[in-house]
């Protein structure tokens, strides 16, 4: 290698990555604002969704999961709370699966709604098709179990899948509801009754 | 090698849809091919996404060859590659929100794809920018074909179902959507398609022995 090479290499390596790096640099500035909007916009509309009925859903407060920030909200009708809506976070097979859970005031499950991951493409995304996500339907937190076997009592693995079941099920959704049962209802119960 | 006139348009499609096709002549890109085809959306949308990355990846090699130094093209062409990989998710995450939803995880697994790589080596890098162009979109549209007819037979056999319909009341065969039946899926189309692809060279030339 003459001395001519060493500087051609070292002159593509810098043209390339310096101009790779401004096209990227600007197609990020350039979308990364309207990414954002796109996943509050996304958000909105699933928690609207996951309620339909309510007037209003109010931010009751944050909290953290796997190191996460997420949110939980409440759900009025009128002046009536008729549920709860918590993001939560699951560990999957390959990302952390981005949840919101809605309950109604007895923390049943009402219905869950998945905002992102990044599982394995035909295999754990099915955990975004209705017929796994129907299963959550008025299960309390005693059912938010996965079975590989046939079942309506607990929640049935995606065939292939089992690790993102899982981690929605008995990670995501169960810490969400678990988290919830713990703080609003103790909240609500302050000067009624303390167990600790 | 591929070295075929430069006018020869339709030649390089066909080339990239029968003589080459990515996964049933060059047994290339066989991971995404297995991995993304238990139904017939998904293993259609990579198909779309791949052809556009490969045309795209096609043109920029083409129009840098005579620039890259050929002890440093590999990294070079990954970096394109990973580059135009980004770019259309970045962009497609947020201009087409809705198809990102669905699409979103398989553009950055093309990164890794060995057919993209290797029509960058064979083709791009020695070829003008026209017939490079018309070799991606020869070589995409292969592959786009080839997906969606295994994605085809595994959703409909392994699921009963056709893009999320029901078309079959019967049990399914539950393998053919798992990775295991994948793989049988992907090796009988292959022997179909090459027993079809021979028995039409016998036709053409019946003098030549097979």
């Amino acid at each position: 290698m003459t001395g001519k090479d060493m500087l051609k290499i070292t002159m593509n390596l810098v043209v390339v990555y310096l101009i790779g790096g401004l096209i990227l640099a600007v197609v990020y500035a350039k979308t990364s604002p309207i990414m954002y909007r796109n996943a509050v916009v996304a958000k909105e509309a699933a928690l609207r969704k996951l309620v339909p009925e309510a007037d209003t859903i109010e931010k009751l407060g944050d909290w953290t999961v796997h190191e996460k920030h997420a949110e939980y909200f409440v759900a009025k009708k009128g002046d009536t709370v008729i549920g709860y809506i918590i993001q939560s976070f699951g560990k999957g097979y390959s990302s952390y699966i981005n949840t919101l859970v809605a309950v109604d005031k007895d923390f049943k499950v009402r219905m869950i709604s998945i905002l992102g991951h990044a599982e394995t493409p035909g295999l754990g995304d099915e955990i975004e098709s209705d017929s796994f996500k129907n299963q959550f339907t008025d299960k309390d937190i005693d059912h938010l179990k996965v079975l590989k076997t046939e079942t309506t009592e607990y929640v049935q693995a995606i065939s292939g899948a089992t690790i993102s079941s899982r981690a929605v099920t008995e990670d995501a959704v169960r810490n969400g509801v678990d988290f919830l049962t713990k703080t609003v209802k103790g909240e609500g119960s302050d000067d009624a009754d303390r167990h600790d | 090698m591929t070295q075929t006139g430069t006018t020869d348009y339709v030649g390089l499609i066909r080339n990239g849809i029968f003589k080459e096709n990515t996964i049933f002549k060059l047994a290339l890109s066989l991971c995404p091919s297995i991995a993304v085809t238990n139904n017939l959306r998904n293993g259609f949308l990579m198909g779309v996404a791949v052809l556009f990355v490969q045309v795209m990846v096609n043109i920029t090699i083409s129009l840098m060859r005579n620039f890259i130094h050929p002890r440093i093209r590999l990294p070079i062409f990954m970096l394109i590659i990973s580059g135009w990989v980004t770019i259309t998710d970045m962009s497609m995450a947020a201009f087409a929100p809705e198809a990102y939803k669905q699409m979103g995880l398989y553009i950055q697994l093309i990164v890794a794809f060995a057919s993209i790589l290797a029509r960058a080596e064979m083709f791009a890098s020695k070829n003008k920018f026209m017939p490079s162009m018309f070799d991606g979109i020869g070589m995409g549209l292969g592959f786009l074909l080839a997906l969606t007819v295994i994605s085809f037979f595994r959703e409909l056999l392994g699921k009963g179902s056709l893009w999320g319909f029901p078309i079959i009341q019967a049990k399914p065969l539950l393998i053919l959507i798992l990775p295991a039946g994948g793989f049988f899926a992907v090796g009988i189309l292959m022997g179909f398609f090459n027993w079809m692809s021979m028995r039409n060279e016998k036709r053409r030339h019946p003098d030549r022995a097979a």
